[in-house]
């Protein structure tokens, strides 16, 4: 598959998990995604290597942190106005709970596209949206992707 | 845990912790070397690690885990006594793409130590020169109270405990 095919695939719903289990990291964590409603749920398993801690037990806070680099990706990709490849730059996260070893979901926000950079902020919630275990924000360079073939 | 520790000593038990961490256990993360408050690891390449087949790159997320892991190790051994430190936040910087093929080595140590929080700082590369990432963690101190009775011991045991 080549990248124009990639994209052309990233911007139809139904070929989305296709997308996120050709990136193998992503497919280890176990990551799918949902339409819920009008926005783009992603949701991370709760297998049993993505504990960090076997004695609370909890995920591991890395796996949580690459779990919504991924959203942020995959959002960002498919809500951009261009097609362009997102190169990240910088990432923070704040751990706001511990996460339980149960289904993870996230929501992702595009706050700002321009001609060069992109910032994109994540919450990831278990349970109860209304208290996130977890908040993110990155930037993205935007570069042109390279001529097909 | 009585009397001065080796670096010998360190390293067993730094290894120990990370053992104890299924998801990097299960990728094969070593503990290189401990120089209290430094510690130094390493992840193996493997295909699994990838987020970008088509460029060959390593994914971001595998970065941000290593850092965590790593720099949570460094906590452990710049403290007084071992305790248990969540990661508070961790915010990591991007130098250059981490690439399929190779082994990613990391470093990490405590900055600063308050009564509540540990600060820490880390870094990978696979070629020394070229550093392909920074950050930096801050880790919550719930205190002696709530560390579990007998972690340091458990981290110091000798020979032929059984870790499974």
């Amino acid at each position: 598959m080549n990248r124009d095919d990639w994209f052309r695939r990233l911007r139809q719903d139904d070929d989305l998990q296709a997308l996120v289990d050709d990136i193998p990291y992503a497919r280890h964590l176990g990551i799918t995604v949902e339409a819920v409603d009008d926005t783009l749920q992603f949701v991370l398993a709760p297998h049993p290597h993505n504990i960090g801690n076997p004695l609370v037990p909890a995920l591991h806070g890395g796996v949580v942190a690459a779990f919504l680099e991924t959203a942020g990706t995959l959002a960002l990709m498919r809500e951009a106005r261009s097609t362009r490849l997102p190169k990240i730059i910088d990432f923070s996260i704040d751990y706001l709970r511990s996460a339980a070893p149960v289904a993870t979901r996230a929501e992702c926000l595009l706050v700002r596209e321009g001609r060069r950079l992109a910032n994109v902020r994540a919450l990831a919630w278990q349970d109860d949206p209304a208290k996130p275990v977890a908040t993110a924000r990155m930037h993205f360079l935007l570069s042109d992707p390279p001529p097909a073939g | 845990m009585a009397g001065p520790t080796s670096d010998v000593d360190w390293q067993r038990a730094i290894a120990r912790f990370v053992t104890a961490v299924p998801h990097t256990r299960d990728l094969g993360l070593t503990v290189e070397a401990v120089e209290p408050p430094e510690v130094r690891v390493r992840l193996p390449w493997q295909p699994v690690l990838l987020g970008d087949p088509v460029r060959g790159l390593i994914h971001g997320g595998v970065l941000s885990m290593t850092l965590d892991t790593l720099c949570g190790a460094s906590v452990l051994c710049g403290l007084p006594r071992p305790e248990v430190c969540p990661t508070l936040d961790l915010r990591i910087d991007h130098l250059r793409p981490a690439v399929a093929g190779e082994d990613l080595f990391g470093a990490a140590r405590v900055v600063h130590i308050t009564d509540s929080v540990v600060f820490t700082e880390g870094r990978l590369w696979q070629d020394a020169a070229r550093p392909v990432a920074r950050c930096t963690a801050n880790f919550v101190r719930l205190g002696e109270r709530n560390t579990p009775a007998g972690l340091a011991e458990a981290l110091f045991a000798g020979e032929g405990t059984d870790e499974s």
